[in-house]
């Protein structure tokens, strides 16, 4: 699916399109922003096996990745300001440009977030052997990867129904960070006070890169609908 | 005004002087520092090429060219690279010198009683007022499309062969008009009314068909001067696509009164702005060039800034 064929008003066919120039730019942003995501994707599941197997070698390729990531948000928000710039872009258009800016912040932070993660086990020097803390580690890396996974998916699919789901799916995330928060403080006397703080960052990084793909969900939904699900704004949404 | 096409009725190919065909050796600005000149601004070029890539190939150079009406020095000192197969934008107010300018690219200014050129206007790196450049040839290879398309009173074949007709075009001619008309995205609406009128097709077509008569004669530049300001948005755009697929052979410049055709269709714009003198004289004066993204995003000249935000001053 491309932005030419959103459901809710039909453009017109490529070769009846006038500015087809434009909607091809319009999706190759749309493209490199799917790619990115995947990239955030992957890396977190790389600062994963620095968190989980201890890999503390694989940290600096999880830094290597996001250059990456930093390099293709680079690219795709010049080119995004450079069409705000030119192309005079007006409703679905305007609106699909505005909340470029606003994921690509998004993805950009998560991939930031994902090395912060494998720094925090780097600088521990591994974790403690807990399998606890590690079980509940494991299942908050796979949610939160799953449900920044689905939130890429979304854009790919301009899925406006991603933003209220994606909010609900999250609850499993916040839900499990809290419990990880319980066991750290249950296991706080075993594992020293610096490595209870470290886990307790950890889990929170994760649990706001499940944030920032609600936040991409919701984006979409403004870019199909003009409004964010339930009428508020994601930024008054986010639970700081 | 008459059309480049009814001019080139009174000339015979025989007479065109040896402009050079496809040598299209990069034209060298030279310094213009020696050159009588009276222009106050000093045009900033920023240094937006990649070090160590090849130089762009320069299609035509202005080189501290100035228009006279009579007296009136109507544009001070132009200096004015045209890369090839790139569109150059010329923007700015009205009186800016714009259209003048573009007039001069190929030698439609001979036209007007009092106008003269002076400085030099390089086309392949030739003089294009030097003694014996027959002007007719010059229109021949740098085409012209006008505000308001002119297809002539005749069928929308006819518009197409006539030059090239004149011209002593050898080959196929239904080839020749097909292809100019394929070239021109006219092609598959015109193609099962070739003998029609001309003034039958839509505003947008006909303009069009001027796009392709152009083509007919086998220029390598085309000047366009308003090329869309009688049309409507739709057939705007479809104007504005088909010179993105024209550019891949042709280097086109465009004069428009609409800054936002020039952000969307171009890679470098000119803005031109009128320079009042003491004595109320108002001269056109080229202010700012660049690459399109750069002025529209960051300008360097406050007065570009001023003209692309609407704030004038």
């Amino acid at each position: 699916m491309t932005i030419d064929d959103m459901s809710s008003q039909e453009r017109p066919r490529k070769h009846d399109d006038a500015r087809h120039r434009f909607s091809a730019t319009l999706d190759e942003i749309r493209a490199g922003m799917v790619r990115m995501g995947s990239m955030v994707v992957e890396n977190t599941r790389r600062a994963g096996e620095v968190i989980l197997e201890n890999r503390l070698d694989v940290a600096n390729e999880v830094r290597a990745a996001d250059e990456e990531v930093n390099k293709a948000y680079a690219h795709l928000e010049a080119l995004s300001f450079e069409t705000l710039a030119r192309q005079q872009p007006v409703a679905r258009d305007l609106r699909f440009l505005v909340a470029t800016t606003r994921i690509l912040y998004e993805l950009e932070r998560s991939g930031d977030l994902a090395v912060n993660c494998a720094q925090i086990v780097e600088n521990l020097d591994g974790l403690p052997d807990s399998p606890r803390l590690t079980g509940l580690l494991a299942r908050i890396l796979d949610e939160a990867c799953s449900l920044f996974a689905r939130s890429i998916d979304a854009l790919a699919e301009l899925d406006s129904s991603a933003g209220e789901r994606l909010d609900r799916e999250d609850d499993v995330v916040d839900d499990l960070v809290s419990r990880l928060y319980t066991q750290v403080g249950l296991e706080s006397d075993a594992i020293g006070l610096e490595t209870a703080v470290a886990l307790s960052r950890l889990g929170r990084f994760l649990e706001r890169i499940a944030d920032h793909a609600v936040n991409i969900g919701e984006n979409i939904a403004f870019i199909v609908t003009a409004e964010f699900p339930g009428d508020t704004h994601a930024a008054m949404r986010d639970e700081q | 005004m008459t059309t480049d096409g009814a001019e080139e009725s009174t000339m015979p190919e025989n007479e065109v002087p040896n402009m050079t065909q496809a040598d299209a050796v990069p034209t060298q600005t030279p310094g213009v520092a020696s050159r009588r000149s009276a222009s106050r601004v000093n045009v900033e070029v920023r240094a937006t090429e990649t070090p160590g890539a090849a130089a762009p190939e320069v299609v035509m150079a202005t080189e501290g060219m100035e228009v006279y009406y009579g007296n009136f020095r109507a544009v001070n000192p132009v200096d004015l690279d045209i890369r090839a197969r790139e569109i150059t934008a010329l923007i700015g107010p009205s009186g800016c010198g714009k259209s003048t300018v573009l007039r001069s690219f190929n030698r439609m200014n001979d036209l007007i009683a009092g106008a003269r050129v002076t400085g030099m206007v390089r086309y392949h790196g030739e003089d294009i007022y030097a003694p014996g450049i027959d002007p007719v040839e010059i229109r021949r290879r740098i085409g012209m499309v006008f505000q308001k398309p002119n297809p002539f009173p005749k069928s929308v074949y006819e518009n197409i062969a006539f030059g090239p007709k004149i011209g002593g075009f050898k080959g196929s001619m239904d080839d020749m008009v097909e292809e100019s008309l394929q070239k021109a995205a006219l092609w598959d609406e015109v193609k099962d009314k070739l003998q029609g009128s001309a003034f039958a097709l839509s505003g947008g077509q006909q303009q069009r068909l001027c796009i392709a008569r152009a083509i007919a004669t086998s220029p390598d530049v085309l000047l366009m001067d308003e090329p869309c300001s009688a049309l409507d948005p739709i057939a705007t755009l479809r104007i504005e696509e088909l010179m993105f697929e024209l550019k891949e052979d042709y280097s086109i410049v465009i004069v428009t009164h609409n800054m936002q055709q020039a952000a969307r269709v171009s890679d470098r714009t000119a803005f031109f702005n009128v320079d009042v003198q003491e004595n109320g004289m108002r001269t056109g004066q080229l202010v700012e060039f660049d690459e399109t993204g750069r002025l529209f995003t960051n300008p360097s000249d406050p007065a570009t800034e001023g003209y692309i935000t609407g704030r004038f001053g």
